[in-house]
């Protein structure tokens, strides 16, 4: 299956908030990884470095062991953290079905703190403009869902 | 999306969801393939959820159908309730630190 031979949509999760601390603080507690135990999940085998690897253990589905792979694909210091979020298998569908995303942190200096973007990119759907508009009681609800998710805080 | 890797599969999706909704008859006779194998095609794309079809007399209309894509849904509802989760974590995890 080609990327080329598929016209592919993605959608994504966007959260954002203010922390009331330096970028220092928050990018200290994204990028150590006895810190993101505490936050996130704990991570196996995680160094803040581009190209490492690591994994998350979730909750299995079928064939598939639960097992989140990670990979760093950017790291700039207070700035940018991103990682690739892959699971999931095949035979799946829903939750547990294949995975391929990117999760991105942007860091901004505000007053009062600092403004913390996640964006969590790359759930695939085929893309057809007419099918969007076409599916319209589906996609009313999945926008509808996204609005709610994307709704922005602080 | 397996059932959209074909691309004799895909262009019929795609024809469906262009026409809204569409009977057999009209999509075999804009193709050039046999109506039996128009037929194996809505076939698989109705067992993914892809297109649902309503009988009318003696004709078969298809629509698409947005359960296929339900996939993307519940990942999304997932992971967009995890990181307002996590979100919280994170205010809680910093004040501890800050407290300590």
């Amino acid at each position: 299956m080609h990327d080329t031979a598929l016209k592919f949509a993605t959608q994504e999760i966007v959260l954002e908030d203010v922390f009331p601390y330096p970028p220092e603080t928050v990018w200290h507690a994204l990028t150590s990884g006895a810190l993101m135990a505490r936050w996130l999940m704990p991570p196996a085998g995680f160094e803040p470095v581009v190209g490492n690897r690591f994994t998350f253990s979730t909750t299995p589905a079928g064939e598939w062991d639960g097992t989140i792979r990670c990979e760093v694909v950017e790291v700039v210091p207070h700035k940018r953290f991103a990682w690739r979020w892959c699971g999931g298998h095949e035979g799946n569908s829903g939750y547990g079905s294949l995975l391929d995303t990117l999760v991105t942190f942007t860091l901004t200096a505000v007053d009062g703190g600092t403004r913390l973007r996640l964006v969590h990119s790359g759930f695939v759907t085929p893309r057809n403009d007419f099918a969007y508009q076409n599916m319209s009681n589906g996609w009313v609800k999945v926008v509808g869902a996204l609005g709610f998710l994307a709704g922005e805080e602080g | 999306m397996r059932a959209l890797a074909d691309p004799t599969r895909r262009s019929i999706f795609e024809r469906i969801t262009d026409a809204g909704e569409i009977s057999v008859a009209d999509l075999t006779r804009e193709s050039s393939v046999t109506q039996s194998a128009i037929s194996q095609h809505l076939k698989t794309l109705r067992q993914a959820g892809l297109v649902a079809e309503r009988p009318e007399g003696r004709k078969v209309f298809y629509r698409a159908s947005p359960d296929g894509l339900e996939p993307l849904v519940d990942w999304m509802t997932h992971y967009g309730v995890f990181w307002r989760e996590r979100f919280l974590n994170l205010h809680a995890l910093l004040k501890d630190i800050d407290d300590a």
